[in-house]
């Protein structure tokens, strides 16, 4: 089966979304190995060379967080709370086993949690670096080396250089996709929403990638088609956080009068917007993407120049979406217990503000308790854009 | 009121050990000389105590500033709620590491002003010549306090090597990997060497390294041995000292000073074994600090479990430290690739144990170990909400320890490690006397 059916792109995604794990559990029945992982940081090239489906553990802002709470502290980010609640209440129960990258602290130093809770026949913690220099890099490849070797003895088979390769390019089609598909928020209005977009992408990382291609596709053909989204709304706004994997604030966002055109989110620009450079040894192209190119908090980089410099080296990609959207305004959406954006707030703030865009900081919960107060933030923010 | 309190004062005083005592001057005259050596113009290192860095600091003469140890005196003078509040009113979460908030409300508001604080704790922490954090598989603070910090000061560099060591893994044996561990470690620390000769006047002497490396070999045998002194029953130190003596462990090491402060511990335990001194007179549970950062501002509920007749042999956190020559160590002249070896070499300590134990780990491990060598009745863990390092996976080891080996009394409390708001003492306090009343059930049955 396809994921592009005879209901058009942007209808299965809604159907994948709404069914989250769906396809994984019917490739699963039909004979298929279903390799779950957390965060962009997982190296889906090497998974996918080594024949396993990658899947995206997901959340779900709904479902109150009960029987993790068993195992997990409270004090761990409400986004990996979730997504462990989800695990150990059956809903990724065809999962032949879990990788989970040294991201943050609330991924790392739960792994334990994870393996041996969920009882998976294979499990395996990728120790990759937080520093960036050349040891760094040699350290991360050979953590590489080493997975590799894992997920091969786990499976009997070789993993090949060509079949890395092929991965490799597959995804990064996958990412130029994306890439075509943002450029279609780039127009006032934008051509497709901010929630259609972030749905989207939320499903494309639990199905094959060569699926998640052809519904990327589709879906561009079928925005195209339609013509632009009829409603005018007056702001057009950017977010940036860890990882959103549920479109209830996207939503919020469009519901109270503004179009979401842009991000840096996982899944999301973060995530899509770098390749993985062809390299004489594949390993060397999947880390320097993963360890370099990925901007994301949890990778610290050394200050080289002035402090302005610096900010430009962290978040000078944010400045460039702002321009190159049409950026009315930021919100920063940050997750309460999360160390590695938590801290990035006030330099963040200050270098979004030092290219001219409002920012709204706010701090959530991952949990539909919380909406009514960020909507009343929200509207209070759009008002201001529009009072501008 | 003031009359019935003092006594009580008197009667914390009396149950710590005489080594445990000099750690308040200790640490007092620590920032002194952390403040003098700024008026000399000498350099100060902002550093996390457990970076692998200890001896290089020490043998280049820089002077360590540790922050986390700021943050902690803070605390315990519960004096730390204006810094907190000063880094939420820069727009950073109260949820995130309170060591890293308050060092960060406090170097935000001095930049301010261009001074210390008004009556800052203990004369203050000083502008800093380097920030030196640390990439661990453990603590985001590590790398991204001082990041933030230097939206304050961008005129302070700052270093994060990487310092990482094997999970505990199913698919692959830590020998697999340890010499490529190692090899990136030697490689960091060096790095870490030439940041600091850029960055400061001074140069490494490796002869003096070599010496610091040798000191902090022969004190970590010296803790290991002091430590495993209080089996004896009655137990002569628990917990509430430790919390003491753990300030010549971390921010000491490889000092001559840390080695003969833990000289004078063995010295003391002995004499008081040989004494039958323990802790309180009536030793009725030998309980296990399982897990956890102390609150430093209610260090006195440790007297509280005293009080019920409760002492704490045995203690997982800040035993930073295992016996060298138990670590199977190679022999290498290079005292950088020592110091890497020694690092993988302690997180690995457990890992051949707990491969034995279906369902174990290493963490369980250290548990099963202490319970058993230290008699141990019962369990207690501190849950710090600001602290996503040490604090994640207790419930899950207490489940495991309770699946793989044996089910004991148990006590998870929750509060901080320097918030105070989290705090509430009649809670506190209520959940120590049932838990009591629990451990009295299980003896008597």
């Amino acid at each position: 089966m396809s994921a592009e059916n005879s209901t058009g792109g942007l209808a299965t995604v809604e159907r994948y979304y709404q069914g989250y794990g769906s396809r994984a559990r019917e490739l699963k029945k039909q004979g298929k190995q279903i390799m779950g992982y957390l965060c962009a940081f997982t190296p889906v090239e090497i998974i996918t060379a080594a024949g396993f489906v990658p899947f995206r553990i997901k959340g779900d802002v709904n479902e109150p967080i009960t029987k993790a709470d068993t195992e997990m502290e409270t004090i761990v980010c409400p986004l990996v709370r979730s997504w462990f609640d989800m695990s150990l209440k059956g809903k990724y129960e065809f999962l032949d086993g879990i990788v989970i990258p040294h991201a943050c602290d609330s991924i790392s130093t739960t792994y334990n949690v994870w393996k041996n809770t969920l009882n998976l026949p294979y499990s395996h913690l990728i120790n990759m670096p937080h520093s960036t220099d050349e040891p760094s890099l040699n350290f991360y490849k050979a953590l590489l080396g080493t997975f590799r070797t894992s997920l091969s003895e786990f499976t009997g088979r070789e993993i090949s250089d060509q079949s890395i390769n092929q991965a490799i390019r597959l995804y990064n089609q996958n990412r130029a996709k994306v890439r075509e598909l943002y450029e279609l928020r780039k127009t006032s209005p934008p051509l497709i929403s901010g929630a259609e977009v972030a749905k989207l992408l939320i499903v494309s990382v639990s199905i094959p990638v060569e699926e998640a291609n052809q519904l990327i596709d589709s879906v561009i053909k079928e925005v195209k088609q339609r013509g632009a989204v009829p409603a005018a709304k007056p702001a057009r706004i950017m977010v940036v956080g860890a990882e959103v994997d549920d479109v209830t604030f996207i939503d919020l966002i469009e519901d109270s009068g503004a179009w979401v055109v842009a991000d840096d989110l996982c899944p999301g620009a973060r995530e899509f917007f770098d390749d993985v450079d062809v390299t004489a040894d594949p390993i060397d192209g999947i880390a320097e993407r993963y360890l370099i190119k990925i901007k994301c908090g949890r990778t610290f980089r050394e200050k080289k120049g002035d402090y302005e410099d610096y900010l430009e080296e962290r978040f000078g990609h944010i400045g460039r979406f702002i321009k190159d959207f049409g950026v009315d305004g930021v919100v920063l959406y940050i997750y309460k217990y999360c160390d590695p954006y938590g801290f990035e707030v006030p330099a963040m703030k200050s270098y979004i503000e030092s290219v001219g865009a409002p920012v709204l900081y706010l701090e959530d919960e991952y949990s539909m308790s919380t909406i009514g107060r960020l909507r009343t933030r929200i509207q209070a923010f759009l008002e201001l854009i529009g009072s501008k | 009121m003031t009359e019935e309190k003092k006594p009580e004062e008197r009667k914390k005083r009396r149950t710590a050990t005489e080594a445990a005592s000099k750690v308040g001057p200790m640490v007092k005259a620590a920032l002194k000389e952390n403040l003098k050596a700024k008026e000399e113009g000498r350099p100060i290192a902002y550093s996390f105590i457990f970076s692998g860095y200890d001896e290089i600091i020490r043998a280049m003469d820089i002077v360590p500033a540790w922050t986390e140890n700021y943050a902690g005196v803070c605390g315990v003078k519960r004096d730390a709620q204006r810094f907190l509040e000063k880094a939420e009113s820069e727009n950073f979460s109260r949820s995130l590491c309170t060591y890293a908030l308050c060092g960060l409300g406090f170097d935000s508001w001095r930049e301010e002003l261009g001074e210390m604080p008004p009556d800052p704790p203990w004369g203050g922490q000083a502008r800093p010549t380097v920030m030196l954090g640390s990439g661990q598989i453990i603590c985001d603070p590590r790398y991204k306090w001082y990041q933030a910090v230097q939206h304050y000061m961008p005129d302070v560099p700052v270093y994060v090597g990487g310092l990482p060591y094997p999970p505990y893994e199913d698919d692959y044996d830590y020998r697999d990997v340890q010499d490529y561990y190692v090899k990136y470690i030697v490689e960091e620390l060096r790095d870490l060497v030439a940041f600091l000769e850029k960055h400061t006047d001074r140069k490494m002497d490796w002869d003096r390294l070599a010496e610091a490396v040798d000191i902090s070999d022969r004190t970590w045998n010296m803790i290991s041995e002091a430590y495993d002194l209080r089996k004896a029953v009655p137990c002569p130190m628990g917990t509430g000292d430790a919390m003491n003596t753990m300030v010549p462990m971390t921010f000491m090491m490889g000092t001559q000073e840390a080695y003969d402060f833990f000289k004078d511990l063995y010295d003391e335990l002995k004499i008081k074994i040989a004494n039958k001194e323990g802790v309180i007179p009536d030793e009725k549970y030998r309980l296990l600090w399982g897990g956890g950062l102390p609150s430093w501002f209610a260090l006195t509920d440790f007297n509280y479990f005293n009080s019920k007749g409760a002492v704490f042999p045995a203690e997982v956190t800040y035993r930073l430290v295992e016996p060298v020559y138990e670590l199977d160590l190679p022999k290498v002249s290079d005292p950088l690739e020592h110091l890497a070896w020694r690092w993988v070499k302690y997180w690995s300590y457990r890992h051949d144990k707990a491969r034995k134990r279906p369902g174990s780990n290493p963490d369980v491990e250290r548990l099963i170990e202490y319970i058993e060598d230290y008699k141990i009745d019962g369990v207690v863990m501190h849950e710090a909400f600001s602290c996503r390092s040490w604090h994640p996976g207790l419930i899950w080891q207490l489940n495991q320890l309770k699946r793989v080996y044996r089910d004991i009394p148990s006590l998870i409390l929750e509060s901080d490690i320097v918030d105070i708001s989290s705090y509430n003492e009649a809670d506190t306090k209520a959940r120590i006397d049932a838990f009591i009343d629990t451990l009295e059930a299980v003896k008597s049955q």
